[in-house]
């Protein structure tokens, strides 16, 4: 075992982004006939890294092997040929062609080098996918089957190519339970032929359940590699998030009064008709901020779209202050007190292209004093703006400057000036403080203090343990559409990490 | 968020062969309800075009309610249609109808011209379903006419006229697939001053070198095919109508019959079409698996400007023997509601440029009979009425490829 | 979902941001580029245009753009001196520093320019308002022809209305024909998503037809002189609906007080677009559809709106060309209306801004009057060809337009990469 060369070796990969690190010298080893976990929470690097493998990114430093020979990939195509595979998060099909055809696509069986031959791309495709379990119907467009079946397609077009090594990269984020165990048996299955295979998760209990070796990546470096026997849920957690130093934002204790928001039972599709939003129910009172803590993808979006007016609510209700706001317009909802600071400040928070005195009263300029009977008073704009800049120390330009001039830190300023000088009964936050450094994020959480403080109702949403272990008054936490876990102020975070991943506290005591 | 682009529609669409096909019989029916009044055999009951258009509808309906909602509304549609004509026609005196629908002349001006149509649709399907608009159809068709006429004076023969057309349509096919290709300029934009510079160039090079004086006759033009057998089928009626017909049609239509058919193979029988289409629908996929998205566009756009060249050369070489300033006069727009009005396939795009050609060819027809020449002009807007309901979606959404317009960044 | 590209800032891929509006490109150099761009792509155009002329015709250039240059009655600026002007509305002279007595050649030139510059500044703020809003009207033309028939038809009935209120009622039924037209290829855009560029040229080809057939033989709206049966144009317009001539004598097509329309709808677009909340809307929605929707405003109600005022400027166009010096319409002018495509080239050169689309305008109308066979001195430069290269020049300005955007964006984000920041727009 010990002489065995690994199928896949790295050594040192060292990634660089503007201002992050996001590969920190990882040393990585994966053998013939392996399932290898690649653990870790949002941003540790786990994707970057396999994206470095693929040939999508150039590693700055370090070095890949393949079957003991070193390699240097530059595109998915070199690392096909090197017999490596990648499954992503988005699916690259072309909706509107049958599973053959997306199969063989570039490689395509040929009658006389001038037609195609699908009979024999079918034929091709109906043996590989009973040699390895994977059951699709090859003349079936993309766009006619599940998404479990898309997978299916991903993985065939993978291994058609000859590839020995398959990474998939979150494949069980869009599957239900029950296509993840049919996911799991081709994974086995996969194994027993040779194959090895890198599981890109964040999901404790699937990791446990389906990976031989597991190596846990945190902030960008490797931790741990472990064996699948003997290892926890809690050790793997505590790997997952420990951390040195928790910084917290000195604050007093909440005392918080009525409910201002209230959720109850409700249900949210996302785009493709699917229940994102399963029957959740919250409520945030007047002077307290709760969190919402859970991985991206499990209805947070759709929940912050089905309280600001932007998705239809497929059943369930919304009350602010006591009034039922069910279905109401972004425009309404506007007006009847809710602030949102997106979760995509270029596309949803700003018009970059505008000035941040425009930026600044996209909410308001249909009123007085910003305008009247339909005429438009820029000064008053440019007054207002002044005096908001000011307040929220917005570095970078002036009124009349354009957003996209403006750092990030700056730009989420204007966002939050913009939603919380409004006075706002309501507060939802989604990841205020993505891309900023360290003096922005600050400043955010500052000021979401201080609206909790001014008896408002804050819900912030957010990926970073760390934020809402150091803001929130009270904790929920969100997995696949429902609320699963609550807890107070100084919860655990393993606990935390565990009810994020789907995992119960029972079982963690048992 | 995760998974393919398009939303997962559970009604999944899966076509019944079947309601299609009833779908299709609607249509038939409801031009068989207007064909009834018309000579030969000049019907004067109205209750039979109602008859035969009601059965029409019904079967559009039954189509509808079954899912096939394109073919179904679209009989509806053509089944009413051709009610309403045929009950009008019913009340036009039989002389009147001879004089303006004789069907072999009709047939024979249809395909004269719907050809330039039809080349110009093939080549702006190549464009398209690689992902690149092209409403520059216009300018390269008109860069044909022009140096097909040059080519073909210069060298005295036609074949090399066809090939100096070509080869114009392509150059400026170049132009346009450089700036949006590589350039990432607006494709509309591009294509708006492509139409621009074609104008200017062929208008200024036709004054330049043949003067006011235009060009000369006896320019050596593309020949006629003459089917000498089919004035002898039995019955001599039809051995007449099919000779008079399709007896005579020039070469050009004939190839761009071929044409058709072979765009149909390539875009959906070989690999190299199946790679077009790929850059055309999902270009990241397709680079992906180690497609060249540059490559595959730029032989797209060129093809897309040969061709459309080819449906100038008709124009001059073909069948006027000579050129004027904006010969083409629209005709490349035309082409483009052709390939949207049939969905951006090529049978569908050909079954629409018959249509606008048929519009144009009885069109001027209706000045034979005096109460209805004016309505000449009228009839003619009939096609763009159409291509119009086509792009709102009343009759079926008309899907062009996913990612055309969008231009492609590599990573 | 895995984590971000980047950890800083997910870059997200062009086709995840979805297409970049043409507006918002259209941004990236209207802030960069100033005055330098517009001039420098309008100079590249001439030199190319100039290098054209020496190599087929081994003219030169220069005594060649002079010659469309006096054609155009541009000179006419140049001739400064001490002449007097009547001040309107009275018979008090003053002085003035240019020649506006009846001889000058060069001044009736001009007029003509002028004239013809007139209706290409309203059809250039047509497009570019949709522009601002993100969208691209090429349905110009049709809604000119919309607006100049319903313009002919109030001015050939309502005859003894006094002359100001028939012109405002011509001109605003004019507007409102045109805002019409446009507004179905908007509405289908803001309820079913019809791309607007298919459905304006549909439209267009059916006004063409519809219009041909109005005042063509035995049609309906043709004219009923005695014995002009075979004649295919409409009736002509009362006196009264005439527009007044300030400049040059009616006879002989003066300038009529069409351009002073013209200037006032420039200033009328800057007002909308910059003082209004509806301005402010169609600007947002030009530039972040998404932002603009989080932010409630009605996207597709913009987008129905922003194509209905883009077509009235279109048909007061049409109105204005009809009612100052056109007074009928005949099928040949029907079908060879290119006011609608050139306006395009007027809003992309003019940057989509009032200052910019004027002169854009007045540099296209000079070119049409400089090349026309009336004004271009044939022993220089035959007209003919002239006029094709005014196309050609046209063809290459609106083709540098799609190139120095790129080129500004790469200057763009250069600087963005320098400082470290994720970039603003993703891809022009």
């Amino acid at each position: 075992m010990v002489d065995e060369i690994p199928v896949l070796e790295l050594r040192g990969i060292t990634k660089r982004f503007p201002g992050v690190v996001a590969n920190d010298r990882v040393d990585l080893d994966v053998r013939e006939g392996e399932v290898h976990a690649l653990l870790g929470e949002n941003g540790a690097g786990k994707s970057t890294l396999m994206n470095e493998v693929y040939g999508l990114y150039r590693p700055d430093e370090g070095q890949v092997w393949v079957r003991g020979r070193p390699v240097t990939i530059h595109s998915p195509k070199e690392a096909i040929a090197s017999g490596i595979g990648m499954v992503h998060q988005h699916f690259m099909l072309i909706p509107v062609m049958t599973v053959a055809e997306n199969i063989v696509l570039a490689t395509e069986p040929t009658h006389g080098a001038v037609f195609l031959d699908l009979d024999t791309a079918v034929a091709r495709v109906k043996e590989l996918s009973e040699t390895f379990g994977l059951a699709v119907d090859p003349r079936a467009r993309v766009d006619a089957i599940s998404v479990a079946q898309q997978q299916r397609v991903e993985i065939l077009k993978a291994l058609y190519r000859g590839a020995d090594i398959l990474i998939l990269d979150e494949p069980t984020a869009v599957l239900t339970p029950q296509e993840t165990e049919e996911l799991f048996v081709v994974i086995r299955s996969l194994r027993e032929q040779g194959k090895s295979i890198i599981f890109i998760s964040h999901k404790l209990k699937e990791v446990l359940q389906i990976a031989d070796r597991i190596t846990v990546l945190r902030r960008g470096k490797k931790v741990e590699t472990l064996q699948r026997e003997g290892a926890t849920e809690n050790q793997l957690a505590r790997l997952m998030v420990g951390r040195e130093v928790l910084l917290r934002v000195d604050k007093q204790p909440a005392s918080p009064g009525d409910p201002l928001l209230l959720v109850e039972e409700l249900s949210v599709l996302d785009d493709r008709g699917l229940e994102a939003v399963r029957g959740a129910s919250l409520e945030v009172r007047e002077g307290e901020i709760v969190g919402l803590a859970g991985v991206d993808g499990n209805g947070q979006t759709e929940l912050i779209e089905a309280l600001t007016g932007l998705r239809r609510v497929a059943s369930g209700r919304i009350a602010i202050g006591g009034k039922d706001v069910t279905g109401a317009g972004a425009k309404d909802v506007i007006d009847l007190g809710i602030g949102h600071i997106p979760e995509d400040r270029h596309r949803h928070g700003l018009v970059l292209d505008f000035s941040l005195a425009e930026n600044l009263a996209l909410h308001d300029f249909r009123k007085a004093p910003d305008s009247r009977f339909g005429w438009l008073f820029p000064r008053r704009l440019v007054e207002r703006a002044k005096n908001l800049l000011r307040q929220f120390d917005v570095r970078g330009g002036g009124p009349e400057t354009l957003a996209s001039s403006l750092s990030g830190g700056n730009q989420q300023k204007v966002v939050l000036a913009r939603e919380i000088a409004r006075d706002p009964r309501v507060l939802l936050a989604a990841q205020p403080t993505r891309g900023l450094d360290v003096g922005a994020i600050e400043f955010v959480h500052r000021r979401l203090i201080e609206a909790r403080d001014r008896r408002k109702a804050v819900l912030l949403i957010s990926f970073e343990l760390d934020e809402i272990l150091s803001l929130a008054d009270r904790i929920l936490v969100i997995y696949e559409g429902r609320i699963v876990a609550e807890f107070g102020p100084d919860a655990d975070e393993h606990e935390l990490g565990i009810a994020m991943t789907g995992g119960t506290l029972e079982e963690v005591a048992a | 968020m995760t998974a393919p682009t398009e939303p997962l529609d559970s009604r999944v669409y899966r076509w019944h062969p079947n309601t299609r096909k009833v779908g299709i019989a609607g249509m038939i029916l409801g031009l068989v309800a207007f064909w009834l009044a018309l000579p030969p055999l000049n019907t004067r009951a109205v209750a039979l075009p109602v008859a035969v258009g009601f059965l029409g509808v019904a079967a559009g309906i039954w189509a509808v309610s079954r899912g096939e909602r394109r073919t179904g509304w679209g009989a509806v549609l053509v089944s009413v249609l051709g009610m309403a004509c045929g009950v009008l026609a019913t009340r036009a005196t039989v002389g009147h109808l001879e004089v303006v629908v004789t069907w072999s002349a009709l047939i024979a001006a249809t395909f004269r011209y719907a050809t330039p149509l039809t080349f110009a649709a093939m080549g702006g399907l190549f464009s398209e379903r690689s992902g690149v608009v092209n409403i520059a159809l216009e300018g390269m068709m008109l860069m044909g006419a022009f140096f097909a006429i040059l080519g073909a004076d210069k060298t005295g023969s036609w074949e090399a006229g066809l090939f100096t057309g070509m080869a114009a349509g392509a150059a400026l096919a170049l132009v346009h697939a450089f700036f949006c290709i590589n350039l990432r300029a607006d494709q509309i934009v591009v294509g708006t001053a492509i139409n621009f510079l074609a104008l200017g160039i062929t208008g200024y090079a036709y004054i330049d070198i043949y003067g006011l004086a235009g060009t000369p006759d006896h320019i050596p033009t593309v020949p006629d095919v003459h089917l000498k057998f089919l004035e002898h089928i039995p019955p001599t009626s039809l051995g007449n109508f099919l000779e008079d017909s399709i007896g005579t049609m020039n070469l050009m239509i004939w190839l761009s019959f071929l044409l058709v058919i072979v765009t149909y193979i390539v875009i959906f029988r070989t690999p190299t079409g199946l790679r077009i289409r790929s850059v055309g629908e999902h270009p990241r996929a397709a680079d992906t698996v180690g497609i060249s998205v540059y490559r595959t566009r730029y032989l797209a756009v060129t093809t897309s400007g040969a061709l459309a060249a080819l449906g100038g050369a008709y124009l001059s070489i073909g069948f006027l023997g000579s050129f004027g300033e904006n010969l083409t006069a629209g005709r490349g727009f035309i082409a483009l509601a052709a390939l949207i009005f049939g969905n951006w396939r090529p049978f569908g795009a050909f079954g629409a440029a018959l249509l606008f050609g048929f519009a144009s060819a009885f069109a001027p027809q209706l000045q034979n009979v005096d109460s209805w020449a004016q309505y000449n002009t009228l009839f003619q807007a009939l096609p763009y009425l159409l291509t119009l309901i086509a792009v709102a979606g009343i009759i079926g959404r008309s899907i062009p490829p996913a990612a055309v317009g969008r231009p492609y960044v590599k990573q | 979902m895995s984590e971000p590209d980047t950890p800083i800032e997910p870059a997200a891929t062009p086709e995840e941001a979805g297409p970049p509006s043409v507006a918002a490109r259209l941004a990236l150099y209207q802030r960069a580029g100033g005055i330098i761009t517009p001039l420098l792509t309008a100079a590249l155009a001439f030199l190319i245009g100039g290098l054209v002329v020496v190599a087929t015709t081994g003219k030169s250039p220069f005594s060649t753009y002079r010659a469309i240059f006096r054609g155009a009655g541009l000179n006419w600026f140049f001739d400064v001196g001490s002449h007097s002007i009547r001040v309107p509305f009275s018979t008090h002279h003053v002085w003035f520093p240019w020649n506006t007595a009846f001889a000058s050649t060069a001044g009736f030139n001009l007029q003509q320019t002028l004239i013809l510059a007139t209706p290409l500044m309203l059809t250039g703020l047509a497009v570019a308002f949709a522009f601002r809003c993100g969208l691209f009207n090429i349905g110009g033309n049709g809604q000119y022809t919309v607006g100049a028939m319903f313009a002919m038809q109030m001015g050939v009935w309502f005859v003894g209305l006094p002359q100001a209120l028939h012109i405002f009622l011509a001109l605003g039924v004019a507007a409102l024909a045109g805002a019409v037209w446009a507004g179905i290829a908007g509405l289908l855009k803001a309820t079913v998503g019809a791309h607007e560029v298919i459905t304006t040229i549909m439209l267009n080809y059916i006004a063409l037809l519809v219009a041909s057939w109005l005042i063509g033989i035995g049609g309906p709206l043709q004219q009923n002189n005695p014995g002009q049966e075979s004649v295919p144009e409409s009736s002509t317009i009362a006196n009264s609906a005439h527009l007044p001539v300030f400049w040059g004598s009616p006879v002989l097509q003066g300038l009529h007080i069409g351009i002073f329309i013209a200037i006032g709808a420039l200033v009328v677009y800057w007002l909308v677009l910059n003082r209004t909340t509806l301005g402010f809307e169609v600007r947002a929605v030009g530039y972040n559809p998404e932002a603009a929707r989080y932010s409630g405003i009605s996207v597709a109600k913009n987008y129905f709106l922003a194509m209905a005022i883009s077509g009235a400027f279109a048909g007061i166009a049409g109105g204005i060309d009809l009612l100052g010096w056109e007074f009928k319409l005949d099928t040949t002018d029907v079908a060879s209306t290119q006011a609608g495509f050139i306006g395009i080239a007027v809003a992309l050169l003019g940057r989509n801004k009032p200052i910019g689309i004027f002169l854009a305008a007045i540099l296209f109308g000079a070119l049409l009057t400089g090349t026309s066979t009336r004004n271009l001195d044939p022993t220089i430069f035959q007209p003919e060809l002239a006029g094709n290269l005014s196309r050609i020049i046209q063809g290459l300005v609106v083709l540098f337009v799609g190139a120095d955007v790129l080129i500004l964006y790469l200057w763009n984000s250069r600087r963005k990469l320098r400082r470290g920041q994720p970039k603003a727009v993703t891809s022009p």
